[in-house]
């Protein structure tokens, strides 16, 4: 990339460095927010709805305010500007005069003590009258049922934007029933002809529950407004300047009102992009004039959090006995709980333009239920919608008896060939990933492997899936500098969870010319950085990096210019060798990188500093391809999934910091293989959570799993930064198909709902269907 | 309900530290002593975050009441670094794999990792599984801290008979 | 949490005295691991907290003749016990089954037992053990043998001014062997969707005692009596064991909620009655 060459290879790009911050991660030094403990800091605590739908008729909080050491007790009321139709969670500040899911904020307390905001909590009286409620999304579909949404509320597609820049005509056709919130339609050829020359016709219902991001740390915000009107939060986010624009937009004051600080981030997945308790604890502190600290406990998170949507995906394909694609008729619906805001298109995008269907007929529906709406989580709904279309390839290569891995290469789409929007693949390496995992010594030996018996009785399988990510866009800034020592410093807003920081620097390191132990990455606060995207959707390398890149390709070039002056020669005959620049062929002419960095810091001196700078923006795509493999042991008696090996190969484009790539493979993984198996927030007919803990929300543990093996495969992206491609999505796609083929071959079930549960996989045993 | 006095030893320091009753020992160090390595991730002892060790035993923090560690020995996060702040072998192996992603529940699975080495020394890949079951962890997918731990513990092993 | 008073007796005698003054409002404290999750809930607030700690008498296990197990001695203690092995190793593994090791090792018996609840893992094989409950009250001691110490979903015959101290374990005999297995989704940190304890006594090649006991399939943890007495008197065959194992779903009276169905928990139980049972037929025999 950088037009410049360096004498020698600089400890940068393609090397496994450590991320620097790792020794204050573990020595438990580095502050995430509720670590920070202001002088006259106040606990916030909301009365939540313990009602799915229900009219608010009164709300009584004498009492509440009456407790000594509570210092506020908000309702709507006490806040004037809050306005009925919320478009999002965020404006949904408290309840106005009707709850619309079980766990939405009623009343807000800000006290001395938690315990005392707790009992101050028990001390609200408010009288609800029950509403029939939309749980179902079948059901809330329908004309006449309970309606979610004031009516003349607008649908919410910013998340789609944020997270894939898919971009699909919306239908045209105006929502019948009263909760179905976004529309699409996409149709090619013609169907029913394909269907009727077809010989094999399959058709299944796959239904996935809504899950959670399962960040280990809640969601979590510290709000203090100072004597000018300056608001200041230090907030748990993915994105500090999205966190900055949605608590402006919702309070309605200027962003220039506001600085938001991002403080560590105890992981995020997409579940802290949108704002949620930002805005009601910066009201607090407004009222009560101190910092008010708000944190979630895990049983709100799991309640009332921002899940990922339940999908529920009608699949109908029609192929000839050869295996020739014909048909696919599709239709996807996606419950997106009290708001709209799911990521319909990638659902409908992704159901059609994998493998290359000749005609298709895709529907998609988002549809409000009174349940927690839902947020973006790791590659939003791809896993979703990925489980149906890879378990009905794989249904399908069973049926007509094909070998499963050619079947789907010889469908696999490639770069140029049309997705169902008719926009054209980008550069993608879906046929490398799948031709290396079908090398994988595990798939050539699946069929004695499965063979040979398992311990007490189990039964063997293997199975291997695909899916990809599309890659996200955002335009963002970076500068960088060299300092008078002839380091740099790198500065951006990127709130780095994931060790991403390190990945820049060595990004920087390698357009500068330096070593990455010298170069510095620092995260500013919305105050000072230029303006930088979200930490999500696999972009942070590939917009990022590229800003980065380009600024330090901007330093390098200023600070050669000032050499050039320094040394009396032409730019092109310099090089940069060991932080000095000599004049090429003549080693003792040249000026140190420190030189030139303490010129511009000079008193008098008419040296610039030197400070690179880009903010670019972007229109090419690099999607992800990942492939995953399970060998896996089923107790056909109870129904449990031993996993003994699983494998990842994914496409990079290009390892940056094959450490962290590694890193984000297998953590990506394991929330796969957790949506898989185990994990599903689980709701009575009443709207009610049952399962509001993480010892019945069951994410896997070190005991439940193996070793993970990652095998990277690079196929440069054309414009990402050293060929990088984002990393963070494509590993948690494929797993759930993966297994659910496994366990077919283990046990000849095929089942369509998640998680595959030891009770679905034993009764379907059981019950004699296999 | 007045406070009360609690007095324990802390990473080897003796402690006087007034505490409401109604706190636990998780919220004692983190606002009353200032020791915010162990993190609250749920509150009921289902995750790990807040892991401490008791008398050399792994507890919740978050389930055991302040005053119940009235006499106790207590080692945090904050205490595993020796005095002169080297890192223990294993937050060393963890930085040098990559294990830390998020972070937030690091503290707590170094803590279960130190208590199973001292335990056994030289733990099997399984053991090692069990013996950070108790720790969730959302980033990592778990395999490069078990590379870490085994690791740290054959440094261990060789410092020990080095000495 | 809510506040309260916390109150730190040194003696049993002591913490008796605060029961009978306050019970109605107090509730006692050992390991937390029960309590405290319900209390930060809102699902109990009470006003005063007796943290059992200081009193040494129930933090003891005694080997000799039978068991007795103090009502605070930990699960991670009894999952490590020496005493704990032989005829009585069920309990051991219901212990090592509680929870995490961080759970394990503040979780007690008596927390266990006292807090009630229908999957409490160590309720099975106390009871098909056939131990006696020891509860202390203003008038004395009295015994309570465990398979009446449940009444209801979180519900004990505890009065509020009395506390369980102690549970007792009798010899089962030579030639007793037992085990605990449960279910559950994820291999740690779980709670049983069904678990099953068996204990069989054998001797000339018969079964003299059979107890199987259930979790997680009643509002109390149940006995299968029609099981029992199928193996009892006979031969322990595999077919035997199919039979009682059959059987054993007549005393499960499972709900369905977010831990399985009814139908699964009935098939559990079978499942889990037949591989108990095998498993002690062997340890009873070796």
């Amino acid at each position: 990339m950088s037009t410049m060459k360096t004498t020698r290879d600089v400890k940068g790009v393609g090397v496994s460095i450590p991320r620097p911050d790792g020794p204050e991660k573990v020595t438990g030094r580095v502050q995430y927010v509720a670590d920070i403990q202001p002088k006259g800091l106040l606990h916030a605590k909301l009365l939540r709805s313990p009602h799915a739908h229900a009219k608010i008729v009164s709300i009584d909080v004498s009492a509440a305010k009456a407790l000594p050491g509570v210092r506020a007790v908000l309702t709507a009321k006490d806040i004037p500007h809050l306005k009925k139709k919320a478009p999002t969670r965020a404006h949904a500040v408290l309840a106005i005069d009707r709850a619309v899911f079980m766990g939405q904020p009623v009343a807000a307390v800000a006290a001395d003590e938690l315990s005392i905001a707790e009992e101050a909590l028990d001390l609200i009286k408010v009288e609800y009258q029950v509403l029939p409620a939309s749980i179902d999304p079948l059901k809330s579909m329908q004309p006449g049922a309970p309606p979610v949404a004031d009516a003349g509320t607008e649908a919410d597609t910013s998340e789609a934007l944020a997270h894939s820049a898919v971009a699909i005509a919306k239908s045209a056709a105006p929502a019948k029933a009263v909760n179905i919130s976004q529309q699409a339609r996409l149709q090619r050829g013609d169907p029913a002809k394909g269907f009727a020359e077809s010989d094999h016709v399959l058709e299944k219902t796959y239904r996935v529950p809504m899950v959670h991001q399962g960040y280990l740390e809640a969601h979590a915000v510290l709000a203090e407004w100072d004597r000018n009107g300056l608001l200041t939060l230090w907030a748990s986010t993915q994105g500090s300047f999205n966190t900055r624009s949605e608590v402006a937009d919702v309070l309605g004051i200027p962003e220039n009102r506001i600085r938001v600080i991002p403080v560590e981030c105890g992981g995020g997945f997409g579940g802290k992009i949108r704002a949620l308790c930002e805005p009601i604890t910066a009201v607090l502190a407004q009222v009560t004039k101190r910092p008010v600290r708000y944190v979630m406990t895990r049983r709100e998170e799991l309640q009332a959090g921002m899940p990922a949507p339940q999908v529920i995906i009608k699949l109908k394909t029609g192929v000839k006995r050869d295996g020739t694609l014909m048909a696919l008729d599709a239709e996807t619906i996606i419950d997106s709980g009290a708001f709209s805001g799911a990521v319909l298109a990638v659902s409908a995008v992704f159901l059609g333009s994998m493998y290359k269907w000749p005609s298709f007929d895709i529907r998609g529906f988002e549809v409000l239920t009174h349940k927690p709406s839902v947020a973006a989580y790791r590659a939003p709904v791809a896993p979703q919608t990925i489980f149906a279309i890879e378990s009905h390839m794989e249904q399908i290569a069973r049926d007509l008896d094909l070998d499963s891995v050619e079947f789907r290469m010889r469908h696999l789409i490639q770069e140029g060939d049309p997705m169902v929007n008719g926009q054209p693949w980008q550069s993608n390496g879906a046929k490398q990933v799948l031709a290396r995992i079908a090398e994988h010594p595990h798939w050539k030996s699946r069929k004695q492997w499965a063979a040979a018996a398992g311990k007490n009785g189990r039964r063997r399988g293997v199975g291997l899936a695909l899916g990809g990510w599309l890659g996200g866009l955002q335009p963002t800034g970076a500068t960088v500098r060299l300092n008078p020592d002839g380091s740099l410093a790198v500065l951006t807003g990127q709130v780095d969870i994931a060790g991403t920081n390190i990945s820049l620097a060595q990004i920087a390191a390698s357009a500068y010319g330096v070593d990455t132990d010298l170069v510095r990455i620092t995260t500013g606060d919305t105050d000072v950085a230029p303006m930088t995207g979200l930490s999500a959707g696999s972009k942070t390398i590939y917009t990022v990096g590229a800003a980065v890149l380009q600024a330090a390709e901007d330093a390098r070039r200023q600070t050669f210019e000032i050499a050039a002056a320094e040394l009396e020669a032409s730019v092109h005959d310099l090089e940069l060798t060991d932080g000095k620049i000599t004049v090429r062929g003549m080693p003792d002419k040249g000026i140190t990188l420190a030189t030139i960095g303490k010129k511009g810091n000079l008193y008098m001196s008419k040296t610039p500093p030197v400070l690179g700078k880009a903010n670019p923006a972007f229109t090419q795509q690099a999607p992800g391809f990942a492939a995953q493999l399970a060998r896996l042991e089923v107790d056909p008696d109870t129904g449990e999934v031993t996993i003994q090996d699983f494998v990842t190969v994914q496409d990079v484009g290009k390892a940056i910091n094959p450490l962290g790539v590694e890193g984000q493979m297998q953590g990506g993984a394991v929330q796969s293989l957790g949506i898989a198996l185990t994990e599903g927030l689980m709701f009575d007919d009443s709207g009610r959570l049952t399962n509001p803990s993480l010892l019945d929300y069951r994410k896997l543990t070190a005991a439940d799993l193996p070793n993970l093996e990652t095998i990277i495969v690079e196929v440069p992206s054309p414009a990402g930064p050293f060929g990088a491609r984002g990393v963070g999505e494509p590993p948690i796609i494929p797993a759930p198909a993966a297994i659910a083929n496994a366990i077919q071959n283990a046990t000849g079930a095929r089942l369509t709902e998640l998680p595959l549960s030891p009770e679905r996989i034993a009764l379907a045993l059981a019950n004699g269907k296999h | 309900m007045a406070k009360q006095i609690l007095r324990c030893t802390v990473n080897g320091e003796p402690v006087e530290v007034l505490v409401q009753p109604y706190v636990t020992l998780l919220d004692a160090l983190r606002e009353d002593m200032g020791l915010t390595g162990p993190k609250e991730g749920c509150g009921t002892g289902d995750c790990g975050a807040c892991t401490v060790h008791v008398d050399g035993k792994v507890v919740a923090s978050c389930l055991m009441l302040a005053m119940q560690a009235r006499g106790r020995t207590i080692r945090t996060i904050e205490g595993l670094a020796s005095a002169d702040s080297t890192l223990h072998p294993l937050q060393d192996a963890f930085v040098r794999h990559g294990v830390p992603q998020c972070g937030f529940c690091i503290p707590g699975v170094l803590m279960a990792a130190a208590a199973l080495l001292e335990e056994n020394p030289r733990p099997s890949e399984e053991e090692i599984r069990y013996g950070i079951a108790g720790n969730l962890c959302r980033c990592t997918g778990y395999t490069k801290m078990v590379t870490a731990i085994s690791e740290a513990a054959g440094t261990l092993a060789s410092q020990r008979s080095a000495r | 949490m809510r506040r309260f008073d916390l109150v730190l007796p040194n003696s049993l005698e002591d913490c008796l005295k605060i029961l009978a003054e306050r019970g109605a409002q107090a509730k006692l404290v050992a390991g937390g691991t029960d309590l405290l999750p319900q209390m930060k809930n809102g699902v109990l607030k009470p006003a005063v907290v007796v943290d059992l700690s200081g009193i040494a008498r129930v933090r003891q296990v005694q080997n000799g003749n039978g068991l007795r197990i103090g009502a605070a001695v930990t699960a991670r203690e009894l999952e490590l016990s020496p005493a704990l092995r032989g005829a009585y190793l069920a309990i051991a593994e219901s212990a090592a089954m509680v929870g995490s090791l961080q759970v394990r090792n503040l979780a007690t018996v008596g927390g266990n037992l006292c807090n009630a609840a229908p999957s409490a893992d160590m309720a099975p094989p106390l009871v098909a053990l056939e131990a006696h409950a020891v509860i202390a009250g203003p008038k004395g001691e009295r015994r309570v043998p465990m398979a009446d110490f449940f009444t209801g979903v979180r519900q004990t015959v505890l009065a509020p001014n009395e506390m369980l101290i102690e549970l007792i374990v009798p010899p089962p005999g030579a030639h007793s062997g037992g085990q605990y297995l449960r279910h559950t989704p994820r291999r740690e940190l779980d709670i049983a969707v069904v678990g099953v304890a068996s204990q069989l006594t054998m001797s000339d090649g018969r079964c003299t005692k059979a107890r199987i006991a259930l979790a997680s399939v009643a509002p109390t943890p149940v006995r299968a009596t029609a099981a029992e007495r199928s193996l009892e008197g006979q031969p322990v065959t595999p077919d035997a064991i199919e039979r009682a194992a059959t059987l054993a779903i007549e005393a499960a009276k499972p709900i369905s909620d977010q831990r399985g169905s009814v139908e699964f928990r009935k098939h559990l139980v079978r499942v889990l009655t037949r591989r108990t049972l095998t498993t002690a037929l062997a340890r009873a025999s070796a």
